[in-house]
């Protein structure tokens, strides 16, 4: 081949696509899931450190109006 | 790509979407009930008064003129605080209040928008030219507060603050007039 010439390598689209499917499918399962227990964990934290404020700082700190 | 075997089936999107929407409906909704709930039971609520006042004769007469600020007991037992916020100074510097009644802070401004917090309690307002700031108040402990302004006004605004003294209820005598001074240390 020519070295001027694109080899398969330098175009990702070209390469041969080895990935089992089956385990493409199952992957693809779970990643929902992941990306709910991510969010979610990082929305409860933030609630959680919204209820302590509240009850350990807001709440002492007395009547306003 | 013709397989589209390992793709996620719409309904299964949409199920996840409408189970996120739904669990943040739910804080959404917790969090303006605590906030409602806080405001009927725990009578906390974000202060809110509005009312005029002419910044420009603020000094010269009416509630704001010099002889009326700091703090002064009513004949029906009503503990008011009237301050001055200007570039870069309140006036009066100590403020006297009683420990566990409930007092009305009153603060007005001649010049530039304000703000002050005291320390350790919810007490937190701006004070904007033109208008009266109010905060109905309880201090739960003895002791100096520190409140500062919280809002950019000058080159001065590090220098802006003064000293809220909550005094026993039992120590706080007021003189004829009904006036309250800080007790000097």
């Amino acid at each position: 081949m020519p070295a001027d010439q694109p080899r398969a390598a330098d175009n990702p689209f070209e390469e041969p696509d080895d990935i089992d499917e089956a385990a493409l499918t199952a992957v693809l399962r779970t990643v929902p899931l992941g990306a709910a227990v991510l969010a979610g964990g990082a929305v409860a934290l933030l609630v959680l450190a919204y209820l302590l404020i509240y009850l350990w700082i807001f709440l002492p700190r007395g009547v306003v109006g | 790509m013709s397989d589209r075997s390992h793709e996620i089936p719409e309904r299964w999107i949409l199920h996840t979407e409408l189970l996120w929407a739904f669990g943040v409906g739910v804080l959404v909704a917790a969090t303006i009930s605590i906030i409602v709930f806080t405001a009927l039971t725990r009578n906390i609520n974000p202060p809110s008064n509005v009312e005029r006042v002419d910044p420009k004769t603020l000094h010269l007469s009416g509630e704001f003129a010099e002889q009326n600020l700091g703090t002064v007991v009513a004949a029906d037992g009503t503990v008011t605080a009237r301050i001055i916020a200007t570039q870069f100074m309140f006036a009066p510097h100590c403020i006297a209040v009683p420990q566990r009644r409930p007092v009305t802070l009153r603060f007005a401004s001649p010049d530039v928008i304000h703000g002050i917090l005291i320390t350790g309690t919810n007490v937190n307002t701006m004070v904007v030219p033109g208008y009266v700031a109010q905060v109905h108040t309880e201090f739960t402990r003895t002791g100096e507060l520190l409140m500062p302004c919280h809002e950019y006004c000058g080159l001065g605004h590090s220098e802006m603050w003064a000293n809220v003294q909550v005094l026993p209820a039992a120590e706080v005598k007021p003189d004829r007039d009904g006036r309250v001074t800080c007790a000097q240390h």
